[in-house]
């Protein structure tokens, strides 16, 4: 299965069908346990920065948040969103800046200090396409509901039943 | 072309009067202790100096005389030349700056020159923007850019006297090692395995930077420059035709990775050079199997020895036939002599990126040790000297597990248990002497698709601090060790918290120096490995320690500047694989000793 070359459908789609998930998961209040069922987005509504992790698997959009950190970003800002020598923690941006903020950022490029440069994904419809996954990975992982590694994705049965609210 | 060389050689008050061939020249200068005139002290690669005016007995006064900041951010790796004309030679990462500091002068800038690069190269370096040194011959300096731009510069004034395109970084590729300089010709590779670029090692002309060959890391026997009847492999004739084309699953070659990004060395009597190639492509080894059962994507992790004059291959020796773990084969192949089994031998020395410690014939290439020195090294148990395989453990292959599957544990990881640091060589003990890294991955191959200029990985990894024995360091993640190449086996090793990622220098004084990822130059004792003294320079070490004397006081200067693949992977501290779901690391993050900045050290005795 090629997990990161169809961004355009993922991008769209799974935030469509992430969207009706969330709407009908809106008041589960987030457990502390990372193990646990998870709706944990600082926005009652469904949009960038929603994820759902279910014992530890997430669903399509933040997994392939994290693929395409991985390609397209964890060579600078280090493994699994932590940091690097010369990147900041996106973990941490996420928490920090709204959406809008991050995309623009991720789409113009920034360079405050000379040579440590942000490039600018603007011309790359890959990344562009997985913004919103990728804040969807970095907010779960900064809510301590993600952790470190390539995690798995949760099966479609799972995830039905979790909008059938028979999850749990 | 050719600007004021005979004004440097006067400066330099040097003996050599021929001037034929900048191998000439290059070779001169390295042979005397004076001078450090190549980035790996010789063209042998042993890091390897007779001075001996800082040794066991003083060293403890050695004091920092001055230091300066580059001003450039970021990894810093390679080291200063010193040539003989009272100037150190330095270079920084991305923009590439260049510097001629006056080292009677405390470092005062004698010229600078900065490149004009396309800041679109910065994302397609796969690990920082690191560069590993510049090179010298006959007055002039050369320099690999990080957007494939190969230049001469005058080491007089700094002015550009030539430049060649060697690569395309819209395709992925850059540059980051340090050309070498063999008679007329200066000696590059590209790097770029993580963007499915197809490796090339290239000569250029010194004099005008026209290229006289290219030699393929895969592709057609032409293109590769070796000939299946008279190219050896492990002493025998290679006999098959186009190993580079046949042991790919159809057109893989094409973006087969096997950048040489490493060191070349070169043994002036067989007038033959040595460097390995790296990874082969995507990190997916499925992606490369033949009929679904693994190939061997040759030339990939291969040792050439080629002949300088026109590339042709003498032999090769694959270390790793189908890469499942990102195992580079790029680390220096240090040239020593040596005796084995009751015969003199001319050896080559690997401490490889896989673990094992390897030493071949370098004149037939036959290999005639290969021994762990890291012990927790797992992927294989054991190397049958026969065939030169490794003998794969089914457990740590990331292709017998499978695609979407993690595989855990796997010693050592992608880093390597040494990467691009340098070893040093001591004639005088016959040992070896490495900084290397202590850490442990699971890996987890995924399908990936090539796109041009776009990253080429295909596995995802996270890494561990290798296990630990009675009797090492808690939570080591680095070691700086002694080691016989002829026995196979660590003679002293120290633990240190990080993985040790400078070069390593070896000193008739009976010193061994290296440098820590926190910052720290370190002194021991040759024999023991007893530390005798440490400094700690502003930030991170991943440069070379080079040592040189000018007017009868030898002086040590290292690039300090934390970054490299070790500030990625390090930085944040890595997983405790005992511990839970969001749980703080109990191991050491790098970020909590040091932050960025590139800044030259020049050390001395106060009273020399
Ligand atoms: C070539 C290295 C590099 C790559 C690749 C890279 N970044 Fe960055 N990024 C940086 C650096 C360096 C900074 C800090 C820039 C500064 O402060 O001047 C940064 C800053 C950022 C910021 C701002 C952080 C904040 O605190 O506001 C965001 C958001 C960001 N990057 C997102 C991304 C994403 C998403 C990707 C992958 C699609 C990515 N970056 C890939 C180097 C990189």
């Amino acid at each position: 299965m090629i997990l990161t070359r169809t961004p355009r459908q993922l991008g769209v789609d799974v935030l469509g069908t992430l969207g009706i998930m969330f709407l009908m998961a809106t008041g589960v209040t987030a457990q502390a346990a990372g193990n646990e069922v998870e709706k944990a987005s600082s926005q009652p509504v469904a949009g960038p920065g929603d994820y759902t992790v279910i014992n530890g698997k997430v669903d399509q959009g933040t997994y392939d948040g994290y693929i395409a950190y991985t390609r397209s970003c964890m060579a600078c800002h280090g493994p699994d969103g932590l940091g690097s020598s010369f990147a900041p923690s996106l973990i941490q941006a996420a928490e920090r800046r709204s959406f809008g903020d991050f995309s623009h950022t991720v789409a113009s490029g920034l360079e405050i200090q000379p040579g440590r440069v942000m490039p600018s994904f603007a011309d790359d419809e890959y990344v562009l396409n997985n913004i919103e996954n990728i804040y969807s990975y970095m907010k779960a992982r900064g809510a301590g509901d993600l952790g470190r590694g390539r995690p798995k994705v949760i099966e479609e049965e799972v995830a039905a039943n979790k909008n059938n609210g028979e999850q749990d | 072309m050719l600007r004021y060389p005979g004004l440097v050689m006067t400066a330099a008050g040097l003996m050599a009067a021929s001037l034929a061939h900048a191998n000439q020249n290059q070779l001169d200068l390295q042979q005397n202790p004076d001078f450090w005139a190549t980035q790996l002290g010789n063209y042998q690669g042993n890091r390897y100096s007779q001075l001996d005016q800082i040794n066991r007995d003083n060293v403890q006064d050695l004091r920092a005389q001055w230091q300066f900041s580059t001003g450039v951010l970021r990894g810093h790796e390679g080291g200063p030349l010193y040539v003989g004309d009272g100037r150190l030679y330095i270079h920084t990462p991305f923009p590439n700056k260049v510097f001629a500091l006056d080292l009677e002068d405390e470092g005062r800038i004698v010229w600078s020159y900065e490149p004009d690069q396309d800041s679109r190269v910065i994302p397609v370096y796969c690990c920082d923007t690191v560069n590993r040194g510049l090179a010298y011959a006959d007055g002039k300096l050369f320099l690999n850019q990080g957007d494939n731009t190969v230049i001469a510069l005058d080491a007089e004034s700094g002015e550009l006297l030539w430049e060649a395109e060697n690569g395309d970084h819209t395709e992925g590729e850059t540059m980051t090692m340090s050309p070498l300089v063999v008679h007329d010709k200066v000696i590059v590779g590209n790097s770029g395995g993580e963007f499915g670029v197809r490796g090339h090692l290239t000569a250029y002309n010194v004099e005008t930077g026209e290229m006289e060959w290219r030699g393929y890391s895969q592709g057609s026997d032409d293109e590769v420059l070796l000939d299946p009847e008279t190219t050896t492999m492990l002493g025998e004739p290679i006999g098959e035709a186009d190993l580079g084309i046949s042991t790919w699953p159809e057109g893989e070659w094409e973006r087969g990775g096997g950048a040489p990004w490493g060191w070349v060395t070169y043994d002036p009597e067989l007038d033959l050079i040595y460097y390995g190639t790296g990874n082969p492509g995507t990190w997916n080894p499925e992606q490369r199997t033949i009929d679904g059962e693994p190939a061997d994507n040759k030339w990939a992790i291969t040792v050439f020895a080629r002949d300088p004059n026109t590339g042709e291959t003498k032999w090769v020796y694959q270390k790793v036939p189908f890469d499942e773990w990102d195992y580079d084969g790029v680390n220096e192949n240090q040239l020593i002599d040596v005796e084995f089994e009751g015969e003199q031998r001319k050896g080559l020395a690997i401490i490889d990126r896989t673990g094992f410690g390897f030493l071949m014939d370098r004149e037939s290439g036959e290999l005639l040790v290969a021994e762990k020195f890291a012990p927790e090294t797992n992927w294989a148990d054991s190397y049958d000297l026969e065939t030169g395989r490794p003998n794969v453990s089914e457990e740590f292959s990331t292709f017998r597990q499978g695609v979407d599957v993690n595989t855990t544990n796997i010693c050592p990881t992608a880093m390597g248990a040494k990467n691009m640091q340098p070893s040093a060589y001591s004639p005088e003990t016959g040992l070896l002497y490495a900084g290397i890294n202590r850490i442990c991955m699971n890996y987890e191959p995924f399908e990936t698709e090539y796109v041009a200029g776009q990253p080429y990985v295909g596995a995802t990894l996270t890494m561990m601090p290798a296990p630990t024995q009675e009797g090492d360091m808690e939570g080591r993640m680095g070691s700086f060790i002694a080691w016989d190449p002829v026995a196979g086996e660590t003679v002293w090793e120290i633990d240190e918290r990080f993985a040790v990622w400078s070069g390593a220098l070896a000193t008739a004084g009976d010193l061994a120096f290296y440098g820590t990822l926190e910052g720290y130059m370190k002194a021991v004792d040759i024999e023991s490995g007893e530390e005798l003294w440490r400094f700690k320079t502003p930030s991170g070490i991943i440069g070379n320690i080079n040592t040189f004397q000018h007017e009868g006081k030898q002086y040590i200067g290292v690039l300090s500047g934390v970054g490299g693949w070790a500030g990625i992977g390090l930085a944040a501290g890595l997983e405790d694989p005992e511990e839970g779901l969001g749980a703080v690391s109990a191991f050491s993050a790098l970020k909590d000793y040091t932050e960025l900045g590139g800044i030259l050290t020049v050390f001395a005795l106060p009273d020399a």
